[in-house]
């Protein structure tokens, strides 16, 4: 259970010094918080003896203003410092979690559900970092707090009474312990339901035009007070169980008074004791209250904690599944693209998703990549991106296999434009400006222009410093997909790849953008995959991927005289081909 | 009505079990605050050193000990009644905010983020039930307390319990300043850490970019600015924490016990009136049991500021005015449409379409082309009433739509959507919708019609097969075949078709084909198109230009006019030709 301490040890080590003092003075504010209730209980024998003078009672207001003061002050440091190692371990940790996030390569993710990756960052960061501060402070609390008190109790009062009146401590701590796991159970399950009805209400949400279509909101209704009233009984049952806490600790302390009542009236009968020290006895049991609640707390933060960790941990530890050689090959700037028997399968696939592929692209080349959806022609793409290590086979970059260059160095070379076009809460500008930091305002208009996105700027509210994404206004599929293409334009790469990345543009604006290119990256390498096949006939080469291999391989022509696949869905588009 | 009024109001749906356990409350607090003057009663009688009196005091703590027991079933079951009526006053609230927002036009969805209007419906009330079931019940435990334990200070000595008083205002003049300082503090933390974690979850969403671009660390540097301006906000709450909430309680707490001291010293200095130990044992139990609902009360502050937020957001979605759902009926329309003079602006004067007439007899196809922006989809939305028209009018079999109430209207209307949209569920309840009307035979044959089995067929457990979220596990193909079925389980008068532009296989392109022409049959046809072949085959074309109907005809007689249509259909011939 102590274990996340333990594992946490590089950082208590890091900030020793801060919890030292933090200890330190907690140990002291503690010791100090025993004197006031037995200071009250000598007060109260010496007035109810009637020998209180003005001295004495000078000396004790005085003790007590210091006591006031300098208890202020230690409280005051060590829950400051405290606290703040808190604060210190998450900080720490989120850092720590979104560099690795950043690291890692796509295996990562598919092994990874994206909302399991943001519940470590969140609720089990939380959890963690509670227990650098809360649950140092209630092993304090539920050892030395509760130890003073017991000792104060003892060794000023009486050890007898003590035994006696502390009976009910252990019952009540194991049935305390016990209920909080029953809490923590029913509050899953409660958790489960809440979750539930917020994906029913997402569904009711995003489906709405469906729902109204179709006249179905007073179904949709009910069902969603059928889907409350679970929630609502999932919450009874925990409360249920939450409803026991207080009453269980009224009946134990309430046995407690009674003893330290009755057993206290005969000791001070037998003037083994005083009605002051009975005062004393009284109050230090209605302080012992919350320490025996800390031991409840302790397990419950550490056990989370540890598992939390391990959770946080685990996913620090993954190492990336590409790494940089040690010794990598510098070049300035690539020439040809080599592909030699490459074969690769996903991590998570049963079968080989690309095989003997070879082809050579030289510097100027464009290379189209065509064939059904499934065929493969992503994941050609994705080995240039080095998303994931190469296994079989090579694929070379100015002759040179790309093992042996830096991802870095790859990337900085590319310009990539992603199928599911994926754009960040920022303006437009930022968006495009992802591609290059530094880029001009004459940079930012043509890359605007070569991807045919100025009549939709026009349109938008603010122009350039529209906000997108889940803050902002919503923009079109073919609206995406040109900011996206102007973010790879803006870097202007030595390799552009395109991945289907005009589906959603209609046949008129996907000609131009694609005259554009043509005409803007004389000499540039570029790598497009489409299905409509009007995007890549100009392409010095075209390939047909079939599961996972090259089925044909020519120009337009050539592939057009094959009388294959290409062929025949050359026919059928031109058939199709007039609407939109 | 402040969001505070309106909160209370809500409770009051539900006053049985809150009254209930408001009464629980107040009953414990008396039993509980009756232990100390049994104490007192037994130090001040019963105890005298020298001689003990067994049975008195035996008895004294039976009642002590009973009162204590008591205590705690009526502790219980005003925990019990207090969260039943907190809960149910919090599903009445959701229930409520559910129900507005099918009431709700669509442009409401249309502008927010899903996520958005998902939140008003879950968490923000979640966060509702929050204030009712920790902060009011926390704050009513307090205050009824407090209450109580100035009540027997009073009965035990009411000079001391005036001067105790004072702690009130000092409480109180407390608690304004740190809930002022605190709610700027956690106004700002909680935006913050809501920024972190949309940071984080969108940059696992579109890590290939950011890798690709190599913007890591663009993305470490602004992810770290937002950690530490987090973490100096955090700090600064702590030292407010630190300097104010426990720590400043418990300095209360002893300048009471201080004062209480000076008091009963000097009393007894001047001997004017003596004070029996059991009173002054009293008076520190009870000075204990005082300060405990004040720290209480402060632990809730911020946990109010959630809620009330949280609260105002949904009467905002509450307050919008909503079309109350119909339950109206109407027999099978003909499915005459015609379109007169209809004008159309999403907002302001930019209007989207301009003057629009056309007709669509029954049993007609009409094929909607154009580009973006044209206004096809508004069409559709405008006979769907998800919107209405500016001007004109759009009349069926004669009658203005708009006169009639929108489900009404609906009752006899399919939809095809471009992405078509599943629930999670199965198959057949895609299809079904869970419409009672749709018997499961009726999903069969519909699926059958639709040529779906040869799409589904090898799926395990046929039309039981679960679909998940959005139909992630189906392909584009089937998920469109899954809503063809629907809408023809549903035997509409007019459908409205909005075909899909993504690519699909020749195969499956062979299949929805021929499942649009079973779905077509009888049926007033409007299809927002994109092939060729939906295209040739319709009754009539409209081409539209910037909200305006360009051509219309039939295929041939558009290629025969030689415009815009014949120059779309050249161009797209052409650029596949070299």
């Amino acid at each position: 259970m102590f274990d996340v301490l333990g594992k946490l040890g590089w950082f208590f080590r890091q900030y020793w010094k801060q919890y030292t003092i933090a200890i330190i003075l907690l140990l002291i504010a503690t010791l100090l918080e025993v004197v006031p209730p037995y200071l009250l209980g000598s007060i109260i024998d010496i007035i109810t003896a009637g020998e209180m003078t003005k001295a004495v009672l000078g000396q004790y207001i005085l003790i007590f203003a210091a006591i006031i003061v300098f208890g202020y002050f230690l409280n005051f440091f060590w829950q400051y410092r405290l606290f703040e190692g808190a604060l210190n371990l998450e900080k720490l940790m989120r850092r720590k979690l979104m560099r690795q996030f950043l690291k890692m390569t796509p295996t990562f993710y598919e092994k990874n559900r994206t909302g399991d990756l943001m519940a470590r960052a969140t609720n089990d960061l939380n959890a963690v970092s509670l227990t650098a501060g809360f649950g140092i402070m209630t092993l304090m609390d539920s050892t030395l707090f509760l130890g003073s008190i017991i000792f104060a109790m003892g060794f000023m009062i009486s050890w007898k009474l003590t035994f006696f009146a502390m009976l009910p401590v252990p019952i009540m701590a194991v049935l305390i312990q016990y209920l909080g796991k029953l809490v923590h159970e029913r509050y899953m399950k409660a958790q489960d339901a809440f979750g539930e009805l917020n994906d029913n209400v997402l569904e009711s949400v995003a489906g709405v035009r469906v729902i109204r279509a179709y006249v179905q909101e007073c179904k949709d209704e009910k069902n969603f007070a059928d889907m409350s009233e679970e929630v609502y009984k999932k919450n009874m049952h925990t409360a249920k169980i939450n409803a026991l806490f207080g009453p269980i600790t009224k009946i134990g302390t309430g046995i407690s008074f009674v003893v330290a009542l009755g057993y206290g009236a005969f000791l001070v009968s037998n003037g083994e004791m005083t009605v002051g020290q009975l005062v004393t006895f009284n109050v230090y049991l209605g302080l012992a209250v919350w320490p025996i609640f800390a031991i409840g707390e302790l397990i419950n933060v550490m056990q989370q904690g540890n598992a939390s960790l391990d959770r946080v941990q685990g996913t620090l530890n993954y190492k990336a599944d590409v790494q940089n050689t040690n010794d990598p090959i510098v070049m300035k700037s690539p020439s040809t693209i080599g592909f030699d028997d490459l074969m690769f399968q996903y991590p998570t696939s049963q079968v080989k998703n690309l095989q003997q592929i070879s082809l050579s692209l030289k510097k100027g080349e464009t290379l189209g990549i065509v064939g059904k959806t499934g065929a493969g022609k992503t994941t050609f793409l994705r080995q240039l991106l080095r998303e994931y290590p190469i296994e079989e086979g090579q694929l070379n970059i100015g002759g040179i296999d790309i093992a042996s260059q830096t991802k870095e160095q790859i990337l900085d070379w590319i310009g990539y434009v992603p199928q599911d076009h994926v754009l960040f809460s920022r303006t437009i500008r930022e968006n495009i400006l992802f591609g290059k930091e530094d880029a001009t305002e004459a940079d930012l208009m043509k890359a605007i222009h070569l991807a045919y996105f100025e009549k939709d700027l026009e349109n938008l509210p603010m122009g350039l410093e529209t906000l997108v994404g889940e803050k902002g206004v919503s923009l079109s599929g073919g609206q995406k997909q040109r900011v996206s293409i102007a973010r790879a334009l803006i870097k202007d790469p030595e390799i552009l790849i395109l991945d289907d990345s005009l589906s959603a543009v209609d046949a008129k604006t996907e000609t131009r953008i694609i005259q554009n290119i043509q005409s803007e990256r004389n000499g540039k390498t570029t790598i497009i995959t489409t299905h409509r096949l009007s995007g890549v006939q100009h392409a010095d080469q075209i390939i047909v991927l079939d599961e996972g291999q090259i089925t044909e391989q020519g120009t337009h022509e050539e592939l057009l005289r094959q009388n294959g696949w290409y062929k025949e869905q050359f026919d059928r588009q031109q058939l199709e081909g007039g609407a939109s | 009505m402040s969001t505070s009024k309106r909160l209370t109001k809500y409770a009051m749906y539900y006053k049985g079990p809150i009254f209930l356990g408001l009464f629980f409350l107040t009953a414990a607090v008396f039993t509980e605050l009756a232990g100390p003057f049994i104490a007192k009663y037994i130090i001040d009688e019963h105890m005298t050193i020298g001689k003990i009196e067994v049975e008195p005091i035996a008895w004294l703590l039976c009642l002590y000990l009973i009162l204590a027991i008591a205590t705690a079933i009526l502790r219980y079951f005003m925990y019990i009644y207090l969260q039943m009526g907190a809960n149910r006053v919090v599903q009445k609230l959701r229930k409520d905010v559910f129900g507005h927002i099918q009431t709700l036009p669509i442009q409401y969805f249309d502008h927010l983020p899903a996520g958005k209007i998902v939140a008003r419906v879950t968490n923000d009330t979640e966060a509702v039930r929050n204030l009712y079931v920790q902060v009011l019940s926390n704050f009513a435990t307090s205050f009824i307390s407090i209450a109580g334990v100035y009540m027997a200070l009073f009965i035990l000595n009411w000079k001391m319990a005036l001067i105790a008083l004072v702690m009130i205002p000092i409480v109180y003049l407390w608690m304004i300043l740190y809930r002022k300082y605190a709610s700027q503090y956690n106004e700002v933390i909680r935006t913050k850490i809501a920024d972190i974690n949309a940071m984080i979850n969108e940059s696992i969403q579109g890590m290939t970019i950011i890798q690709a671009f190599r913007r890591e660390k663009q993305m470490t540097n602004e992810f770290d600015e937002m950690n530490e301006e987090h973490y100096a906000y955090g700090r600064k709450l702590l030292f407010l924490d630190s300097a104010t909430s426990f720590n400043l309680v418990n300095t209360l707490r002893l300048i009471m016990f201080t004062i209480f001291i000076i008091y009963f010293g000097t009393q007894s200095l001047t001997a004017v009136e003596i004070v029996s130990a059991g009173t002054l044992y009293a008076f520190v139990d009870y000075l204990t049991k005082l300060f405990n609902p004040i720290t209480n009360v402060v632990n809730q502050f911020s946990q109010l500021e959630r809620s009330l937020v949280a609260g105002k957001r949904v009467f905002e979605v509450l307050d919008l005015t909503g079309e109350k759902v119909s339950q109206e009926t109407m027999p099978r329309y003909e499915g005459n449409v015609v379109f007169k003079d209809v004008s159309f602006a999403y907002k302001d004067d930019e209007y989207v379409l301009k003057h629009l007439s056309f007709e669509a007899k029954r049993g007609e196809t009409v094929a909607l082309v154009g580009h973006t922006g044209s206004g096809k989809s508004s069409i559709m939305n405008l006979l769907f009433r998800f919107y209405d028209p500016s001007k004109g009018n759009i009349l069926i079999d004669g009658i203005d739509i708009t006169a009639m109430p929108r489900q009404t209207i609906r009752q006899h209307m399919g939809i095809v959507l471009q992405d078509p949209y599943l629930f999670t569920g199965t198959i057949a309840s895609n299809v079904s919708l869970n419409d009672p009307r749709i018997t499961r035979e009726k999903v069969e044959e519909a699926l059958k019609a639709v040529g779906a089995e040869r799409v589904l067929g090898h799926l395990e457990k046929g039309i039981d097969e679960p679909v998940i979220e959005k139909g992630s596990t189906l392909s584009s193909g089937q998920r469109q075949l899954i809503s063809f079925a629907r809408a023809l389980a549903f035997d509409p008068a007019i459908l409205i078709l909005d075909e899909a532009t993504s690519n699909i296989d020749t195969e499956t392109e062979e299949i929805i084909q021929h499942a649009m022409d079973v779905l077509k049959k009888g049926r007033t046809t409007f299809i927002i198109a994109h092939r060729l072949s939906t295209i040739k085959n319709a009754d009539r074309i409209l081409v539209l230009d910037r909200g305006i109907i360009k051509e219309q005809g039939t295929h041939d007689e558009l290629l025969a006019q030689g415009g815009i249509y014949n120059q779309m259909y050249q161009m797209q011939a052409k650029s596949l030709q070299v």
